[in-house]
């Protein structure tokens, strides 16, 4: 404190903290077994509280990453040499040399990217469920507080500490070890879809806790990244793919809300489209067609694809994305997906032909159970200018919406539907 | 100038409850303040203090440990900086960004000027 040089203008990169903390917390479980999950969370919640009252008042020291592995391992090895966690450790590795192990541990970028793969892994092991996958993830990996998941996902900090507990639980029973990823690859499908997920929780389009949810996006893609850089995972093109998606949709975030409501694609200021994030998205899609394998997420991103890259919503390539969506049915026959593609069918053979469609399946499926269904339907029958079907499709849609912005939406176009007296 | 010490007071760390991100944001909003008032000339010295420690008394002849405080409040660590008058130390204490989160108290003493000693 005596001298300024102590104090030279060093910033953090943005989400150092939040970054680090799920990259020490998956190098510590490493030595302290996933078993302890909770206890490696703590190390670094301490470390990062020291952190704290130190580069205050001295500043940030030059290698701050460092800086923040040599204190959280001098605290684990102390850690370790409580009896209770060595029997523990001991007994779930049959191990001794830990502590030398742990003493030399030099910490690399490669060593980093393998311990969270790792941990990728053990957060989506099969038998815990979807919502803690997501959960612990986000927890464990991202370095959210449980006050940010909640945030993020509508819900108060309870649910989320439950969905924890009960991941950690699992996690525990499963007594899952860090040591055998390899063959743990063949998840690779659950780990993808997690992130997809997650990917999708940030994307919904909401004014409230925008920032918060942007971040739950950029962090489904740091996620990804880690896979696709990784050489463990030999076969990429389905982490390519989800990747382009995630890239794809993410660059038109910005325009999907203006001042508290829902723009639809067609109203959709293109300008605010971001360019970068198209270009990378389009770089890993081209990554995907070095090999034969199709993916849900590979047809999903092209379709996407042509989206961002028209000029005009008119301007768009309907045919192409309807053939997509033909493609997509053979992997994927949902009701759902139905329902997407009777949108460039509508463009391509007419809105008669997708009412038709839709009329087909609602008997075939329980998709009338959707309001996405009735606002899809009732905008054929605008743009058919069958104001009564509209108007109806319009109210049911409305009853069976949970969201308050989807009633918004829907209630805008039923206003415009009433003629003016 | 006159000399002043400022002690932090919390009850355990504030800095506890929040999250790896907002711990991030204290650090760089905090840091910035310090570095700033150490560019002014004003800081002279600032320490974080360890959570543990002991309190001595001197009682009936001999050195006992306690009475420990009743409440949970310590002092979690120090400034000692340069004002003009007591007015312009609580100025400055009143910009300390620590006061946006977390419940902190500060108390702010001018150092008393012995001729000869200081």
């Amino acid at each position: 404190m005596n001298s300024d040089d102590t104090h030279t203008s060093r910033q953090l990169t943005e989400h150092f903290f939040r970054n680090e903390y799920g990259k020490i917390v998956s190098v510590i479980t490493r030595y302290i077994g996933t078993n302890n999950v909770e206890t490696a969370e703590d190390i670094v919640q301490e470390t990062l509280l020291k952190a704290v009252d130190h580069w205050q008042q001295h500043g940030i020291p030059e290698n701050p990453q460092a800086w923040l592995y040599t204190t959280a391992k001098n605290r684990t090895l102390n850690i370790l040499k409580r009896k209770k966690y060595q029997t523990q450790y001991e007994s779930q590795y049959k191990q001794k040399n830990t502590h030398a192990e742990l003493e030399d541990l030099q910490i690399s970028e490669e060593l980093i990217s393998d311990e969270q793969l790792k941990m990728m892994f053990v957060c989506c092991y099969p038998s815990i469920s979807e919502n803690s996958q997501i959960a612990l993830m986000l927890k464990i990996l991202c370095g959210f507080s449980i006050a940010e998941i909640a945030s993020a996902f509508f819900t108060s900090t309870e649910t989320i500490n439950k969905r924890l507990v009960r991941g950690r639980k699992q996690l525990r029973e499963a007594n899952i070890s860090f040591e055998t990823s390899a063959t743990a690859i063949d998840n690779l499908g659950i780990v993808l879809k997690t992130i997809y997920l997650l990917f999708n929780e940030g994307y919904s389009p909401s004014q409230q806790n925008k920032v918060i949810r942007y971040d739950l996006c950029l962090e489904a893609i740091r996620l990804a990244e880690i896979l696709a850089n990784n050489k463990t995972v030999k076969e990429k093109t389905e982490v390519y793919a989800l990747l382009a998606l995630m890239y794809l949709n993410a660059a038109r975030f910005e325009a999907r809300v203006e001042d508290g409501t829902l723009v639809e694609m067609h109203q959709q200021n293109r300008q605010k489209w971001n360019a970068s994030l198209i270009n990378t998205g389009i770089h890993y899609l081209n990554q995907t067609t070095k090999s034969d394998v199709v993916s849900i997420y590979q047809i999903l991103a092209t379709i996407s694809g042509h989206h961002c890259i028209a000029t005009s919503f008119e301007a768009t390539n309907w045919a192409e994305i309807l053939s997509l969506y033909d493609s997509l049915l053979v992997l994927q026959d949902t009701p759902l997906v139905r329902l997407n593609r009777s949108i460039p069918l509508a463009k391509v053979k007419g809105n008669q032909a997708s009412i038709q469609e839709l009329k087909v399946l609602e008997n075939a499926s329980d998709i009338g159970n959707h309001y996405l269904f009735h606002a899809t339907l009732a905008e054929f029958y605008i743009q058919e200018k069958q104001s009564e079907l509209a108007r109806r499709h319009l109210q049911e849609g409305i009853s069976l919406s949970i969201n308050k912005r989807d009633v918004e939406l829907l209630e805008k176009k039923l206003k415009k539907l009433v003629p003016i007296q | 100038m006159k000399e002043f010490m400022l002690f932090i007071k919390s009850e355990e760390s504030p800095k506890a409850d929040l999250s790896p991100e907002q711990l991030q944001q204290h650090i760089e909003k905090v840091g910035s303040y310090i570095k700033g008032l150490m560019e002014e000339g004003r800081m002279k010295s600032a320490q974080p203090l360890e959570m543990e420690g002991r309190i001595l008394s001197y009682k009936d002849g001999k050195i006992i440990d306690g009475p420990y405080n009743e409440t949970k409040e310590i002092i979690s660590g120090y400034y000692h900086l340069l004002a003009k008058d007591l007015d312009e130390a609580i100025e400055i204490t009143k910009q300390d960004p620590r006061f946006e989160e977390g419940i902190w108290r500060i108390e702010v003493r001018p150092i008393k000027k012995v001729e000869g000693i200081n």
